[in-house]
């Protein structure tokens, strides 16, 4: 694949394509420049809001995480009480999950989609700008709830019927918690149509689907899995919404509910969830081990069908959730079984990725450490995965801390590592400047280090019986639980060090060229032909992809 | 890759903070006579849990290979493919026959990962013949035991006591929330459900003190739902019955 910039291909057939202007167009630009970010339309200012809150959420859900560590450090402590221990639980998964990942995948999506496509903006501005402003709505509603009576929601990020029912978490915590799943809801089925019309319909001429850049797969199979999955989410907490305030009793097991069926229509939404999670990062990771092998991405085909494969088969392995929850065993062995299967689609993507570097000329940047090492954490989330397939085994770890440390290794490992690659990486595009590399690798040691010493050991006191989400535990568990205190330490020191070196950055002027890693030779990306930072608009004329 | 002035100081801090945090720890305040719940593998006691101490030994052996072998590899490539001047990077970008061969030899292994675990299911599954009934009801923040067949004594928020080498079965509900009755050395978990029955059976293999803890977030006070089961010979169990029907008649 080349990019002829210059001479755009006449269309065969006689059908002419809409002339483009050979100017850039001039962006409306209203007198108050807090009206350019605050009124913006603009993917790139769209994306790079999502990215700021993003961060400014992370922070915030590091610190929730930073009070259970606390209250964990040793067995028999009171830092927080135990109501304020399952709200401080309850709120991090939530924040970490609608407010951090997901914006952060988002963010990289509106900025990256629409410059690796050739095109100018998204295909629906005004609702990109919806689908991010609001989520501010959402996230007050979420954190106003700690100061209403009853504090926040406490039934954890799962909010399990019949706990989340009004009989047993009384004050409108809860009903604040969901209205905020409603609405951060709306933001991602939103942006998923966004990113379904652009990417399907405003690909530059000559760049078909299998000449997209992964990335922009990786956001389209994402987009699918938001579309048919959010909604199911949103209908199964408007169902605890009515039970808690209008009488209905679909959860109600006094009165012929069923809290079983909350679970199926729940992990309907939150399996794939996961995916969503982590589907663009592995596009991302794709893009950043390219580059700095100075490769093409190998087997492009074959990572298109896994993603492919693996949006597909995230909808029919719910119940590998629900292995205790008294579902029948024919139904846990195809749950069983189906979820196994996935297992071989994401190996797809692993081997590829060792391919893509195999035989390449790695610079070790602070991007390509961060894609390295999402390797080496994501394969031990995956190989952990395999084991909680397995429904005997899963029996006995399930609600574990082996299953927080798996999934931590999945989304920390996985999502995060991708998050701060991604960062790193086009951080120069989308800034203008590098970040200091010096502290790049001292976050990404810290960073690390810190993660393998809170989530590696939390397999082990899961594998001898400390089941999650408890305010206290047996004393045999004390040793581990305050390592892994220490761990979260090092994590801490690693994000504030990136904070900072991101403000440092932004104090620096501008010295970037359209290709600041010297990468595009091998790559080819629309990306690194625009200037750093692209203008409004992106392309003065869109390119045309030659074969 | 650890070249940076700032890198160095910081692993040597960390390093130093996770040794301390380790080894100072006061192990003292376990109790030595009581039995711990962490050693399940090591020291499981009914057939389930041997059967799942072995399931996770054999998925184990079949997935270590596929935990190295990345970390090998991608060790491999981060020596030896590093830049140096002059290195070309190679080209290649496809290979189908190695396309092929990684999809096909993962997704056996796991065909063969799957086989013994499934027949395991349906051994946890098939619930025997019980010598000994009983009922488990969760409920906010403490267990409660009914025995059907022994005059329907009900036992609340103390340690469940069963005999020894005899097929218990459980049928499992809660009064308000889902909770989960699990432990460790048993290889049993099961979610008991407002509503609904569930049922685990479990025959323990010897004489003693077995703990356990509610592992469904069932509310506040959920991580003090401990479980403790006493296992005793038949005698001990008899009479810890009629003890049990006295106080009960008595009441
Ligand atoms: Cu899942
Ligand atoms: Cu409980």
């Amino acid at each position: 694949m080349s990019i002829l910039l210059d001479k755009p291909k006449e269309p065969e057939g006689g059908k002419s394509l809409p002339r483009f202007p050979e100017q850039p167009i001039k962006p409306y630009r209203r007198p108050n420049p807090i009206y350019n970010v605050l009124g913006s339309t603009d993917h790139k200012v769209l994306g790079l809001l999502y990215l700021a809150l993003s961060l400014f959420m992370g922070i915030v859900g590091g610190a929730l995480a930073g009070g259970i560590r606390a209250q964990l450090a040793s067995h028999n402590l009171e830092v927080l009480s135990p109501e304020l221990y399952n709200q401080f639980l309850t709120m991090h998964g939530s924040i970490m999950i609608f407010f951090v990942i997901i914006p952060a995948l988002a963010g990289f999506g509106n900025y990256l989609v629409p410059l690796m496509i050739g095109a100018r903006d998204m295909a629906f501005p005004r609702m990109n700008a919806f689908s991010f402003w609001i989520l501010i709505p959402s996230a007050v509603l979420m954190f106003a709830s700690f100061g209403v009576q009853g504090g926040a929601a406490s039934a954890g990020w799962t909010a399990y019927p019949p706990l989340s029912l009004k009989e047993f978490s009384g004050g409108p915590g809860v009903d604040m918690w969901i209205l905020g799943v409603h609405l951060a809801g709306v933001s991602s089925i939103t942006g998923a149509i966004n990113f379904i019309v652009t990417i399907m319909n405003m690909r530059a001429p000559g760049m078909n689907l299998m000449k997209m850049p992964l990335f922009c797969w990786t956001w389209l199979v994402n987009a699918w899995l938001i579309l048919i999955g959010t909604p199911v989410l949103a209908g199964a907490v408007t169902m605890v919404l009515l039970d808690r305030g209008f009488g209905t009793n679909f959860f109600k097991p006094a009165m012929g509910g069923d809290p079983v069926l909350y679970q199926h229509l729940f992990w309907f939404y939150s399996h794939p969830a996961v995916y969503i999670m982590v589907l663009p990062g592995f596009g991302m990771i794709s893009h950043v081990l390219a580059a700095f092998a100075h490769k093409r991405i190998f087997g492009y085909t074959g990572m298109v069908w896994a993603v492919g494969a693996i949006g597909v088969l995230g909808f029919i392995v719910w119940g590998h959730h629900m292995f205790t929850a008294g579902i029948s065993a024919e139904l846990r062995l195809y749950f069983s079984f189906a979820t196994m299967v996935i297992a071989v689609p994401t190996g797809v993507k692993i081997w590829s990725w060792l391919a893509t570097i195999w035989g390449g000329t790695l610079e070790f940047t602070t991007p390509m450490k961060f894609a390295l090492g999402f390797i080496s954490l994501f394969v031990i989330g995956g190989i952990s995965g395999v084991y909680l397939a397995n429904v005997p085994f899963d029996m006995q770890v399930h609600d574990s801390y082996f299953v927080v440390a798996h999934f931590h290794y999945v989304l920390v490992g996985g999502s995060i590592m991708s998050i701060f690659a991604g960062t790193y990486f086009w951080f120069p595009k989308m800034a203008g400047r590098k970040l200091d590399e010096r502290m790049g690798n001292a976050v990404f040691w810290l960073f690390l280090i810190g993660m393998n010493a809170t989530f590696l050991p939390m397999h082990l006191v899961g594998l001898q019986g400390m089941a999650r989400r408890i305010w206290q535990y047996r004393p045999e568990y004390a040793a581990v639980n305050s390592f892994i205190s220490l761990g979260y330490l090092l994590m801490v020191a690693a994000g504030a060090l990136f904070v900072y070196s991101v403000i440092e950055a932004l104090r620096r002027p501008r010295d970037c060229d359209e290709d600041p890693w010297k990468i595009n030779d091998v790559q080819k990306s629309l990306v690194w032909t625009t200037p750093s930072p692209p203008p409004a608009y992106n392309f003065a004329r869109i390119p045309t992809i030659g074969s | 890759m650890i070249s940076s002035r700032f890198a160095r100081p910081v692993l040597v801090a960390a390093a130093t903070l996770l040794a301390v945090a380790t080894f100072g720890q006061d192990f003292a305040n376990i109790p030595a006579s009581e039995p711990s719940i962490t050693d399940w593998m090591f020291d499981p006691v009914t057939p389930i849990a041997h059967g799942v101490r072995n399931n996770a030994l054999f998925i184990l052996a079949i997935t270590v290979p596929y935990l190295i072998l990345p970390q090998v590899l991608l060790f491999y490539c981060i020596w030896k493919f590093r830049k140096r001047p002059g290195a070309k990077p190679a080209t290649f970008h496809d290979n189908v026959q190695l396309e092929v061969l990684w999809t096909i030899v993962p997704a056996l292994s796991l065909v063969v990962l799957a086989i013994p675990s499934y027949k395991l299911i349906k051994f946890i599954e098939t619930m025997p013949e019980p010598d000994v009934r009983i009922e488990v009801t969760g409920r906010q923040f403490y267990w409660e035991y009914r025995y059907p067949d022994h005059g329907n004594i009900r036992i609340s928020d103390e340690p469940l006591v069963v005999p020894v080498r005899k097929n218990i079965v459980a049928d499992m509900t809660s009064a308000d929330v889902t909770h989960a009755w699990w432990v460790p050395a048993f290889g049993i978990k099961m979610d008991t459900v407002p509503g609904r029955y569930t049922q685990v059976w479990f025959n323990v293999e010897r004489e003693g003190w077995f703990k356990g803890q509610c592992a469904e977030l069932c509310g506040a006070l959920h991580s003090k739902m401990l479980i403790d089961v006493h296992v005793v010979s038949q005698e001990e169990f008899d009479a810890w019955i009629e003890m049990k029907k006295r106080e009960f008649a008595g009441e």
